[in-house]
Formats: structure tokens, sequence, C-alpha cells
């Protein structure tokens, strides 16, 4: 017990209480001022160890950079009736459409990630209530350059399939919308292509020859939902010679294997449990079936639970993707929207706390001349824009998994995701205004609401091919 | 200077395929440099005609100083090494400054993987990470790929464990390094039982690292996986959790996790129900607040099924 240690005189609790203190604070910035002070000092840890180590100096160094936009508003931002930072809607939406048009050659490392690009882009635009359909024939023929002819989607021209690139293009789509934009898509060639992805453990790898995580395996669920392609492999697909005659063969199984000790989930069995990584598990299995049956059968769901919940920073309110790292603002959604997932499988609202997610994301995560950032003190980038602003939403909204949601979509194979239903507003404790409402999105497939059941609608029953 | 291929002979036999972007006014779209535009026409040409040479390799790697995120190039790339019975170990000394350069670059790692996989030896490949562990020493993907190596070559040995020990000696809250003990302890065995012995050396490792800094949840998450792994009832770590958080002295806790594990050894006990509620409530009200709504949700179970209950 010698080394145990009690609350130390440097903890942020006590930091906050000198502050709160200090008369010059409150003549210069004023009751809003008292306000975030008495916040922060509910939710600080008190407790804090004398050991110092990198991770330990890292993160003080993140929170001394990050209470100044806590406590007030270096930004100068209007502030909403809860005397936070109004959501820039008009700045966002400047920037998001920014993020769209064109770059510079310097920005050639971007060649193969085009895709994600506008779906970021788009995706974000939408959550701020824009119209993006007159972007409809340019993410057409944007994309019909990058289609491979053996399936799936490059970052470009030229360039081989890649899962991520699929996926994003895909969404894009999805998000303009339009029978035109279905129709471009090669659903026969995607099919051959996402069967080649098939491996005998039962995921998937990200491009011929390349990488095999948990992304594959949520990404490839994504694909064959939305366009509503056979469950049943092409009679190309190399998994075939293992015994495997479906997409789903062993794939539950796998994804249970990527669960580790901690109870969050990792790329690949054996790795460390990580957030992008738990909302592609949970989303993957979410559409496979309702999560209320399949994350109780291939989670350990009290430990992912604890595992999600330990995620959220104290007293920054973000979270963080790992076991002592940094909160970081796209982790607003990859854990911020694992949770209307989990609370579908537990049946329970309210585990996690929505308004500290939603005070850093308008607080701290806002950059002073539009987009969203990981932290203070970081660009901001179409990425962290688009998923603050999910996480934002997931701040918002209450969604509940209902069987008999949408009868008249998603009768089929993969048909789960078309049953969500939206049942309003959270307003307990809550930081926003109406003002600073984000749209509805789509809890597993991150598109507006809506959007998803109408490709899937387009394409059921049409068969394969 | 640039290789100006339009110009050079050796390359007089091949039409490069120019960047089609499908419309007038594509989105996102790149103002490609001349030098990078023209590469990418040759490289859209060589693979159409799936050749795979000596200057294809040349050509794939003036592509990647340029774009090293281009995971097609480097897909391609493999490919011809494959194909022309390239010099592996070559291949692996270029690659070093390259992969320092770009330390969270899916593509380099993955590439590494299969060459080394080619190559059938490890050798060097433990300092190499180490260096680029120094840099940034939670990278997922120098991590992902030191597991793939000890399994690849099974090197799941007392050297390994001594060096994954030293890295959590330099930064105990370093997660990944207590990700990677958990893969060779435990991760190894499979479904089989671990030993008695390797058990409690763990749960002994483990509560000395608590000891060092009780807030230390990477301990705390390690102890608890080695207890329910080996399905050694929670409560068997009762007397050490009671150094850090005891309900009769509820304003002397010194871990917030101590008291997490208290409340779920309580949880399981039908006659400390009560107990259990103090715990959460403790935590919800005093020592991790910005939980609330978790441990409040905790609570909730105490009155349903065991089974739904038990976290560590």
């Amino acid at each position: 017990m010698s080394a145990a240690q009690a609350p130390s005189s440097t903890s942020p609790a006590v930091r906050l209480e000198e502050l709160s203190d200090s008369d010059f604070e409150e003549e210069i910035i004023g009751t809003a001022m008292s306000d975030h002070l008495e916040y922060l000092h509910r939710v600080a840890p008190p407790l804090r160890d004398l050991l110092e180590t990198d991770t330990s100096k890292a993160q003080d160094e993140t929170l001394e950079a990050i209470l100044p936009f806590l406590e007030g508003n270096p930004n100068e931002f209007d502030l909403n009736s809860h005397h936070l930072p109004k959501l820039q809607r008009k700045k966002h939406v400047a920037f998001l459409e920014k993020t769209l048009g064109n770059y510079p050659a310097q920005m050639a490392p971007m060649d193969a990630a085009r895709p994600w690009f506008l779906y970021w882009s788009l995706q974000g635009l939408t959550a701020l209530g824009e119209d993006v359909s007159k972007y409809q024939e340019r993410v057409i023929y944007t994309f019909a350059a990058a289609q491979h002819p053996m399936g799936g989607y490059g970052g470009g021209h030229g360039q081989l399939p890649h899962l991520a690139a699929t996926y994003a293009a895909v969404l894009s789509l999805v998000i303009v919308g339009g029978a035109e934009a279905y129709d471009s898509i090669n659903r026969k060639a995607m099919w051959h292509y996402l069967g080649n992805m098939k491996q005998a453990d039962g995921g998937f790898t990200m491009s011929p020859g390349g990488e095999e995580d948990i992304r594959g395996a949520f990404c490839a669920m994504v694909i064959l939902s939305l366009l509503d392609l056979p469950l049943e492999l092409p009679p190309d697909a190399p998994s075939r010679a293992h015994g495997h005659t479906s997409f789903m063969d062993n794939l539950g199984g796998w994804v249970s294997r990527c669960q580790n000790y901690e109870g969050g989930i990792s790329a690949a069995p054996g790795n460390e449990a990580h957030g992008a990584y738990a909302f592609c598990g949970l989303g993957c299995l979410s559409i496979m079936g309702s999560p209320t049956e399949t994350l109780n059968k291939y989670l350990d769901m009290p430990l992912l639970i604890h595992w999600l919940s330990s995620r959220q920073c104290a007293p920054e309110g973000g979270f963080s993707g790992r076991t002592n790292k940094l909160v970081d603002g796209c982790y607003s959604h990859w854990i911020g929207s694992c949770w209307a997932l989990v609370e579908a499988a537990s049946g329970k609202t309210g585990l996690w706390n929505r308004s500290a997610l939603g005070r850093y994301i308008l607080a701290a995560a806002q950059f002073k001349k539009g987009g969203l950032v990981d932290k203070p003190g970081k660009r901001p980038d179409a990425y962290h824009s688009c998923y603050n602003l999910a996480g934002l939403s997931a701040t918002q909204r209450v969604y509940t998994f209902d069987e008999a949601m949408n009868g008249n979509v998603g009768k089929g194979h993969l048909g789960a995701p078309y049953h969500w239903e939206e049942k309003g507003l959270y307003e307990e404790d809550k930081a926003w205004d109406e003002g600073d409402l984000v749209d509805r999105v789509h809890p597993v497939f991150i598109v507006p609401w809506g959007k998803a059941e109408e490709c899937r609608s387009h394409f059921e029953g049409k068969g394969v091919v | 200077m640039p290789i100006l291929y339009g110009a050079n002979p050796t390359w007089a036999d091949v039409t490069p395929v120019p960047q089609e972007d499908g419309g007038p006014h594509p989105l996102a779209a790149i103002a490609y440099a001349e030098e990078y535009s023209e590469a990418m026409g040759y490289l859209r040409a060589v693979m159409a005609a799936n050749e795979y040479s000596q200057r294809v390799l040349g050509l794939t790697e003036h592509i990647i100083s340029l774009n090293p995120a281009h995971y097609t190039v480097w897909l391609y790339r493999a490919k011809v090494l494959d194909q022309i019975g390239a010099n592996l170990a070559d291949e692996i000394s270029w690659l070093n400054p390259t992969a320092l350069q770009h330390l969270k670059n899916y593509q380099i790692w993955h590439h590494r993987q299969t060459i080394i996989d080619k190559l059938g030896s490890p050798e060097g490949e433990g300092p190499f990470i180490s260096t680029m562990l120094e840099q940034d020493s939670k990278n997922y993907h120098v991590w992902s790929y030191r597991q793939w190596l000890v399994k690849r070559f099974d090197l799941f040995d007392e050297a390994e464990l001594a060096w994954t020990e030293s890295m959590i000696e330099a930064d105990a809250r370093n997660n990944s390094a207590w990700n990677h003990r958990w893969f060779l302890v435990v991760g190894r065995k499979g479904g089989q039982a671990l030993e008695e012995s390797i058990v409690d050396r763990e749960i002994q490792y483990a509560k000395a690292a608590i000891r060092k800094a009780p807030q230390n949840q990477s301990p705390w998450n390690y102890l608890g996986g080695v207890v329910r792994r080996a399905q050694l009832p929670a409560s068997s770590l009762k007397d050490f959790v009671l150094e850090f958080a005891d309900l009769d002295e509820p304003d002397k806790v010194f871990s917030s996790h101590a008291l997490d594990l208290l409340a779920d050894i309580y949880t399981q006990d039908e006659d400390k129900k009560d107990e259990a509620r103090k715990a959460l409530d403790l935590l919800a009200v005093k020592y991790d607040p910005i939980r609330a709504h978790y441990w409040n949700y905790r609570k909730g179970l105490l009155d349903s099924s065991p089974a739904a209950q038990q976290i560590a």
C-alpha cells in the first residue's frame, strides 16, 4: 500500500477549485465561467497517482490544452442558453463544401482516399441539415471512374478495389440517392469481389492480398445489406474451398474472437481493444441480425459495456479510443455511436454521459474558422468533422430497435438494420439548444435517416443480377 | 530530378493510360503535379498489361516516394517482387526509412509482413520494431505486426516476455504492452487451461503494477482478465482490493477501479447487495462521477438475475 497516494495537489479537481476561488477569473468571464467550473468540478476525477510516465505527461499536457475551452470560450463563439458555444453551422457547412472541392498537387497522398473525402463531407453536410442532392450527378461520375471492372471501388481511376473505398463509395451514393446513383453500382461484379475477400477463418480482407481486419467484415456486411446481394458466396469465392457457402459462415465467431480481455473489440483476434474497431464489430453484428440477438450471442456484454464506459475521459467528456489514451473527437462517433447498438441489445437507455460528450464537441472540438477537430490545437478535417457531428447526433437523439418498424423494407436477409426507430430527443441534462441540433443519422450505416431504407427498397426483389 | 517516362527510351514501348475523372467537375479532385500524373499513367498501363519487371519495380518506388498511402502501388509492388524473384532482404532495407517516416500507414506494415513471411526469418525485426516504438510507443500497426511476427515464427519465449516487461516498466500505462503480454501468456493457449503457476505469476505481476499506481486501469483490466480466464471467483481478489477501497473508510479510497471491482465482488454475493450498492454510489457520486449513468445502471442490475451482473 506504500505507493498508493491520496489525491495530489495537482489533480484537475484541485486546480479547478483554485480557479473557481479566483476573483480574477470571475471578473473577466463572469457567470458563464462559474457555471462551467461548477460542472467541471462535478465530473473531474478526484484520484490521481503520483507515478509519472510518458502517458501521464501526455495526458496532463492534453488536459492543459483542453481546459481553457471547457472553462471559457477562447474562440469567442456565440453561446447557447447553457453558456456553451453554439453549433457553428454555417462555418462547418462552408468548411465541408471546401473539403468536397478541389485539392492542390501536394494533396496527392490522399489520392487513394478520395472516396472517403466524399463520404465524410457529404455525411457531415447532411448532418448539418444541408440538401446534397445537387451533388448527385457529380458523385455518380466521380465514382464511375473509380469503379473497378472486377467489382468494388478503388480510390480512383485505375486503382485496385479496396473495401474501405468501396464502403465510402456506396455510402456516398446512398446519401445522394436516386435510381441513377444506385444503378451505377455493378452489383454482380461487387458480389464476386466481396466473395474474393472472404477468408477461410470467417473474416474479410480489405483488398486482394491485403490485410484482414474487422473493418473488412463490417464494410462487407454494409454493402451486402444495402445492395441486397445474395448471402450465398459466388461460385468462384476462394473460401468455398474451406467449406464455406455463405458470407456469414464463421463470421459471428470471428467477431467474437476480436473481443479481448478488456471487453473492447480489436482489429483482429489478439490485438488491442480499440474504439474504431469496436464500432465496426458492433455494426457488423447489428447487420447480421437484430442487436438484441447477435450482440448478446457473440459478445460478453457486461464486459463490453464496462470498457465502452471507461472510454469517456474525465473531465474532458469526450472519448478515448483505448485504455490510457487521449481524448479525440473522432471517437465521439466510434464510441459514441456504439451506445445506440448496445442500448438496443441491453434494453436499457441512459447508460452513458451524453451531456459530457456534447459539451466536449461544442466547446472543444469546433475550430474557430469552421470544421471540427480531434482536440484544441489540431487542424480541422473532413474526418473529424463528420464523426464529431455523428457523435453530437448520438448525444441528442434516442434510437430504438423494433422488429415491427418499417414492415415494407428489410424483410429478407441482412434486413435487421432497416428496423430502427427514432424515439425523439434526449433532454436529460442537455447541453444544446434547438439551434445546435444535428440531423438524424442511421445508427448502423451513418447516413441520413431514411436513405439506407430507400436504397435497400430499390434493390429488394431485384434478385442477383 | 523526376524520371520523365515519356522521354525515356526504356519506356518507349508503353503507352500511358491517362487519368479518367468520369466527368467535367469530379468531387475532391486533385490537381496532380505532372510528375505524379505521368508516373500514374504508366502504372495504369503496366498494370493493365500485367507487366512484372525491374523497371516496374522502379516505377512503384517512384510513386511510393510521392504517395506512400497508395495501397494499389504497394499491392502491385508485392506482386512484382514475387514474379521477378527480387532480393527480399534488399526490399526490407529499402523499406525501413520509409516506414519510419510514415508510422500510421496500413500499407507499409502489410507489405513488410508479406516480405518477411516470404523471407522466412524474423532476423532484425525486433530491433527495428523497438526503433519504431521509441517514436510512438502505442502504435497500433507496430504492435499488431509484432504479434503477427511472434505467431509466424513461434517467438513465444522468455526473451519476448522480458522485452514486453521492459516496455511496461518504461510506462506502466502503456496498454498496448499489457495487451501484448496477454497475447504472449494467455492468448497463445487458445482454449486450454492456464497452469496454476502461470496464473499466480500473472496475478502477482498485475498486483505489483497496481501498487505502483492504483489509478492505472491497464493492470486492473489485466488482473480481472486473468482471474476470469482462470475461472477464479472475483472474491479471491477481495483482500487485495480492500487495500485501495474499503467501504468502512469511504473517504480513503485510492482507486476507483478497486471500488469498481469491489462492487462486483459484492454483487456476486447474495447477502452483500447493499454493500454493492454503496460501492456503486460512491463511484457515481464521488470517485468517478462522469460515469454516474453507468454506475447507476449497474445498481439497477443488482435486482435482476446474477448472470447478467458479472463484470470481473
